[in-house]
């Protein structure tokens, strides 16, 4: 305790310096806590943008659908799948999709785009496509031969709203089929993919289209929360054959983005560390100054029977408690910080070509994951820890004599 | 039995292997006895301070043995000396002897606190030697509020709180004025008489000799003239 007591009152002694290392230990850690949260922000908006746009949180196929899109790969046991899937936790709701590779074109100009039937009714509970019309409007139930398509590949095939366009593709039956859709809608998310290579058609028109009956291809889940998927895809497991279907989170189907996330992460790891450094380096400057200036006062401790483990625990402690200081001024600041850019946002609308193909928001608020903040806390204690073993070793490795009488 | 014994101590100093050495002590051999009130005293670099740091734990001699209380400290390791210092010996330096961040209490109880004795007992003891020395109105004062002579009274206190074997004063009164120094001087003598606590100091000062029961002549880093210091005495 008296070296606890020791440890505050020298701290005390030069309150400039101990204010300036405290300082430098807490913009720091905010700097981090706010990098961390903007990241997070981004990450997650990021995440759930593709979800709520695209993918929701859990699709069920019938299997090697994904890979080859073939139309003859019709989800199998639909019904009793969808009855059961209904009845499952954290399901907050469910659409049909089928979907294909087809050819959209006028006389003039065509495209490769995947083609995706929905219905309308439930679509709009599971993804937010709805609210990215910008001109025309949405799919409605009983929508025969009306489709929608992106802004960019309007433009590509320059067709406009009410305008005719023909969609061909390959039936179940393998025979080419196609058929005249008027553009009831243009939509721009953002997104490249969805604006540049998607069309969309009822349910219904695809059936008829591909043939399938009364058959679909894809089950689209949408849970309430999306850290309810592990649960989620244990329950399925029970419902679902292994070899006959496939059943794929968000994130194997769109693994782009956790790569990039695991990449952006990388890099604020490698800023994390540079940081840390110039902090640790500052903590060790003070507290070796500190040491110096203390020689002879340490040396009469020692003197008078104060082991060199009590001076080094007395350094250490010194370095530990100027940390903590920073890190509950970092935390304050940080949290502050990332709190108000989580309500006001950052924006970046000159961005949003660049940030089109990873599905970011042009405003970011900032958000940062607990785990983060807990992660540096820990890589700065344990590295100001190490580091701060300098000037205490230094300190307990001191001769009394010497340290006394030295001139 | 004497409580420290120096037995023909060499003390070599040799700053670097091709540099001549410094012979700061040459075969001394001392006894100091219980209760005695000893000065050294001798020119500038004739070893007195060497000696102290020697009999004090704080240095090892090159040559020789040195028993304090019976046991021989030249061969024990550092963190027995490191004890040794806490429980038998009491330092007194010129200055600067108490830690500045701490109360003039607070560095009496510091000694007191590595013997791991516990809060109410360490304050007991430290108020009670602080009233017996008269210095219980600084108790709460930190050192730069004390004046020197105030300073060394509490560097006094502390070093005979835990009741050491020996007390070692180096100088401890060459920051002092005459008045203020032999005032110190004459309050060790009267604590030595009273308590039996045995001093041994290195000094400048004939004042600062005259009451010494025995004095100790280094020159050169060997032993004069004990007798004559007897003498003195007499
Ligand atoms: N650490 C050291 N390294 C080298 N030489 C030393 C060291 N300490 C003391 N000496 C030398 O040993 C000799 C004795 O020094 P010491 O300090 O014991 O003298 P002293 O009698 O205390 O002198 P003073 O009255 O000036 O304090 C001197 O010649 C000194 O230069
Ligand atoms: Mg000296």
């Amino acid at each position: 305790m008296l070296l606890l007591k020791l440890a505050f009152l020298n701290i005390g002694r030069n309150p400039r310096r101990s204010a300036i290392t405290v300082l430098a230990v807490g913009v720091g850690l905010a700097a981090l806590i706010f990098l961390w949260g903007f990241s997070d922000g981004t990450n997650n908006q990021m995440r759930e943008n593709v979800i709520r746009l695209l993918t929701g949180h859990v699709q069920i196929h019938a299997a090697d659908f994904q890979k080859t899109l073939s139309a003859e790969l019709i989800i199998p046991d639909r019904i009793p799948v969808l009855e059961k899937i209904k009845a499952l936790p954290h399901v907050s709701s469910m659409t049909e999709r089928a979907k294909c590779e087809a050819l959209i074109g006028t006389s003039e100009k065509s495209r490769g785009i995947l083609l995706t039937g929905i219905d309308p009714t439930s679509e709009i509970l599971v993804t937010d496509l709805k609210n990215y019309i910008k001109e025309g409007e949405f799919l409605l139930p009983g929508d025969e031969r009306k489709a929608i398509i992106g802004d960019r590949l309007a433009e590509k095939i320059q067709v406009g709203l009410g305008d005719k366009v023909v969609i061909m593709t390959q039936a179940m039956d393998g025979t080419l089929s196609g058929y005249a859709y008027q553009l009831k809608g243009i939509f721009h998310t953002g997104s490249q993919t969805l604006d540049e290579v998607s069309a969309y058609i009822t349910l219904n028109s695809a059936q008829d289209l591909l043939g399938l009956g009364e058959e679909t291809h894809e089950i689209v889940v949408r849970l309430n929360r999306r850290d309810a998927i592990p649960t989620f895809l244990s329950a399925i497991k029970e419902i679902v054959s292994q070899d006959q279907h496939e059943v794929l989170t968000w994130n194997e189907i769109m693994p782009e983005v956790e790569q990039w996330v695991d990449w952006s992460e990388a890099i604020i790891r490698t800023i994390l560390m540079a940081v840390m450094i110039v902090i640790g380096v500052s903590i060790m400057n003070t507290v070796l100054m500190s040491v110096l200036e203390r020689t002879r006062e340490l040396g009469v401790m020692m003197a008078i029977g104060t082991t060199p483990g009590q001076v080094i625990r007395l350094i250490l402690l010194e370095t530990f408690v100027l940390e903590l200081f920073g890190i509950a001024l970092g935390l304050l600041g940080g949290y502050l910080v990332t709190f108000y850019f989580g309500q006001v946002g950052i924006a970046f609308p000159e961005l949003e070509r660049a940030f089109s193909r990873s599905y970011m928001s042009t405003v970011t608020y900032t958000h940062v994951e607990p785990f983060h903040v807990v992660q540096s806390i820990l890589i700065l204690l344990i590295m100001t820890s190490f580091i701060g073993l300098y000037p205490a070793w230094k300190a307990g490795r001191m001769e009394p004599i010497k340290a006394i009488y030295r001139p | 039995m004497p409580i420290v014994q120096v037995n023909n101590v060499t003390k070599v100093f040799k700053e670097r292997s091709n540099s001549i050495p410094v012979y700061a002590l040459a075969s001394v051999s001392i006894e100091i006895e219980e209760g005695a009130f000893t000065a050294v005293c001798g020119p500038s670099g004739s070893g007195k301070t060497t000696l102290l740091n020697l009999i004090g734990c704080l240095d090892r001699p090159t040559e020789g043995t040195i028993t304090l209380g019976g046991e021989a400290i030249s061969s024990l390791p550092q963190r027995k000396l490191s004890a040794l210092r806490l429980n038998k010996i009491g330092f007194i330096f010129q200055e600067y002897n108490l830690i500045p961040t701490l109360t003039a209490i607070e560095n009496v109880e510091y000694v007191l606190w590595l013997q791991k004795v516990s809060a109410h007992e360490r304050r007991k003891r430290a108020i009670e030697i602080c009233q017996r020395f008269k210095i219980d109105k600084l108790v709460n004062r930190r050192p730069f509020q004390m004046s020197r002579g105030q300073q060394q009274r509490v560097a006094v206190a502390r070093a005979i709180v835990h009741k050491p074997s020996i007390v070692l004063g180096d100088e401890l009164t060459a920051n002092l004025d005459h008045k203020t120094g032999t005032e110190l001087m004459e309050f060790l003598r009267e604590l030595n008489e009273k308590e039996n606590i045995t001093f041994l100091y290195a000094t400048h000062d004939p004042a600062m000799m005259k009451l010494a029961h025995r004095i100790i002549s280094l020159q050169d880093g060997k032993l004069i003239n004990e007798k004559a210091a007897i003498q003195t005495d007499l």
